[in-house]
């Protein structure tokens, strides 16, 4: 089955301590090296103000993980354990694989175009002068 | 005599104005001075009248208005998402994407931003996101 990109961001309470969270984190990664998949990415963030309050609370712990998996199955079971965690107050799941895939081609595409422009310039004289040579 | 002095008063009303503001300015011989004045000028305003009058009145004062018009061009706003070579609008950059909401927490649109319709569509998922994460407000708070 073809691999999939994720982005995992969970906020925990700002009062939890740092050990806790990185407990959260290793039996995410556990649960994830079952199903086979990686965490390629693990981010603390660290305390942020959020936008809005969530849970009466003003700020938050955010995590972002980027997970690369081939079994969507992980995602509902990571979702599973966030939401019975005490210390997380919000999570999100985002697949974004489709949207780095049309990243890089667009990415390669502009490539190609910068490779070309300058090249085109620099051939044209240079047929200009064959086919002059060749007319003499 | 008072016939032809009548319908030329009316004529001269709008270059009455000047004449009133010089008796004004002169003060006291009032009566005195208009009466020659008007004559005097009414006859001399009779020819002058025509081309001054359509030169002041028709084409050169709607002209320049016109053209002041016409030169007023809006500058043309561009895309910054364009300009940047932007393929990914990444919903993780919360300050990135500040500048696209109101202070109410509203998505500008492409007509006051400039962005053009691609990156628009890309740039509401990303606020979108960040929105449902808490980097970006829903609505500003009380």
């Amino acid at each position: 089955m073809e691999e999939r990109l994720y982005d995992l961001i969970f906020i925990c309470r700002p009062d939890t301590p740092e050990a806790d969270i990185d407990k959260l984190i290793s039996t995410l990664e556990h649960s994830a090296a079952e199903k086979s998949a990686k965490l390629e990415k693990i981010e603390k963030w660290g305390r942020k103000r959020m936008a809005y309050r969530v849970h009466k609370l003003r700020e938050g712990f955010y995590v972002y993980l980027a997970i690369r998996s081939s079994q969507g199955e992980l995602i509902k079971e990571l979702e599973r354990r966030l939401k019975v965690a005490d210390p997380v107050i919000k999570y999100m799941t985002i697949r974004i694989d489709e949207e780095m895939k049309r990243q890089q081609k667009l990415a390669k595409r502009r490539e190609r175009r910068a490779a070309r422009r300058p090249r085109k310039p620099a051939q044209t004289p240079g047929a200009g002068e064959q086919s002059a040579s060749a007319a003499g | 005599m008072t016939d032809p002095n009548t319908p030329q008063q009316p004529p001269a009303a709008t270059p009455d104005a000047p004449a009133s503001t010089e008796i004004v300015t002169s003060g006291a011989p009032a009566e005195g001075a208009r009466a020659p004045a008007t004559g005097f000028q009414g006859g001399g305003r009779g020819p002058g009248r025509g081309p001054g009058g359509g030169g002041q009145g028709g084409r050169p004062g709607a002209g320049p208005h016109k053209r002041g018009k016409r030169n007023y061009v809006r500058k043309k706003k561009v895309c910054r998402f364009c300009v940047d070579r932007v393929d990914y609008i990444d919903y993780k950059k919360a300050d990135a994407l500040a500048p696209f909401i109101q202070e109410r927490g509203k998505i500008l649109p492409r007509r006051m931003t400039g962005t053009c319709a691609r990156h628009q569509r890309w740039l509401t998922v990303a606020i979108k996101r960040a929105q449902n994460i808490a980097l970006l407000p829903f609505a500003a708070e009380m």
